[in-house]
């Protein structure tokens, strides 16, 4: 009696689960593309590139250095760098960069949708 | 048929904003992680020595820029970079090698281009060494009524600081009297 129960327990949360998991299937799908193919990682070189060579990456690093002197190198976390960074971050992007990578993205989801 | 590829242009265009917002986090929380690294291991001694660099410099260069700094440049005494002060001609007295003169350290250049006939206000006088000579006794040597030419009264002179031991030359001086260069 035992063994037939337990065989027959597994399948069902196989079902239960599945269906969740196919609602978001659209940009995780995508996403794992993005991934196998390498396109993610050959855009998020160019991305550093492009941040480098136009000083942003400069003024984030002396915005942190910035909230460390505030807070003491000894209690600031990374939370907190990042809490403070990503909003000035995001402001601060040049929009021809940000053209440039969404231009790149375009191009691969039309390829990857075809 | 329009309205398909319209849902799809709208759709690619969040989905690629969607992901460049995911690419740039991830960006940003590697500066941050790299900077609080920075931060906890002390690395960024040097970068603060920098900084204090720059303001040191700006600081400098304000200075320069304040008149009334210059009129004080201008004043009696000049303060040179280790914060001592000098006067503004050099008053440091020493025997002209030449013709025994007392001369200021900060007038020796004019004296002797007087003294030794060269330069550019007696090249414009020279017509003749002798003549030269001549002029150059004229103004109270202590041998007028040599007949020397200019180069062995050097040599004359010279001998006779070095048997009293008192030269000045730029080269050295043993303890038997020689000289070399």
């Amino acid at each position: 009696m035992k063994p037939k129960a337990s065989v027959n327990r597994p399948p069902t949360p196989d079902v239960a689960e599945n269906a969740p998991e196919r609602e978001p299937t659209l940009q995780e799908l995508i996403n794992i593309k993005l991934i196998e193919t390498g396109e993610k990682e050959r855009l998020m070189e160019l991305l550093r590139e492009r941040l480098v060579d136009c000083g942003w990456k400069d003024e984030m690093k002396t915005l942190c250095r910035a909230v460390v002197k505030k807070k003491g190198r000894n209690n600031v976390t990374v939370d907190e760098l990042i809490h403070v960074i990503t909003p000035k971050g995001r402001a601060s992007i040049p929009d021809s960069v940000k053209a440039e990578l969404l231009q790149r993205i375009q191009t691969f989801l039309v390829s990857a949708a075809l | 048929m329009s309205v398909p590829n319209e849902e799809n242009l709208s759709s690619h265009s969040q989905l690629s904003s969607h992901f460049f917002l995911d690419l740039l986090d991830s960006i940003i929380v590697d500066v941050a992680s790299e900077c609080h690294r920075v931060a906890r291991l002390g690395l960024d001694s040097n970068l603060e020595e920098e900084d204090e660099e720059l303001k040191l410099s700006a600081q400098a260069r304000v200075r320069v820029a304040d008149p009334s700094n210059s009129n004080e440049a201008n004043g009696k005494y000049v303060v040179d970079i280790f914060g001592q002060t000098h006067p503004p001609v050099a008053n440091e007295i020493f025997d002209c090698m030449n013709c025994g003169r007392s001369i200021m350290a900060g007038r020796f250049a004019p004296h002797l281009e007087k003294c030794m006939g060269k330069g550019r206000k007696a090249r414009l006088k020279v017509t003749r060494s002798s003549t030269a000579a001549q002029n150059r006794y004229s103004r109270g040597s202590p041998s007028p009524g040599s007949t020397y030419s200019p180069y062995s009264n050097y040599s004359t002179n010279s001998m006779n600081r070095l048997a009293n031991g008192t030269s000045t030359f730029a080269g050295e001086e043993h303890s038997n009297g020689t000289l070399e260069s």
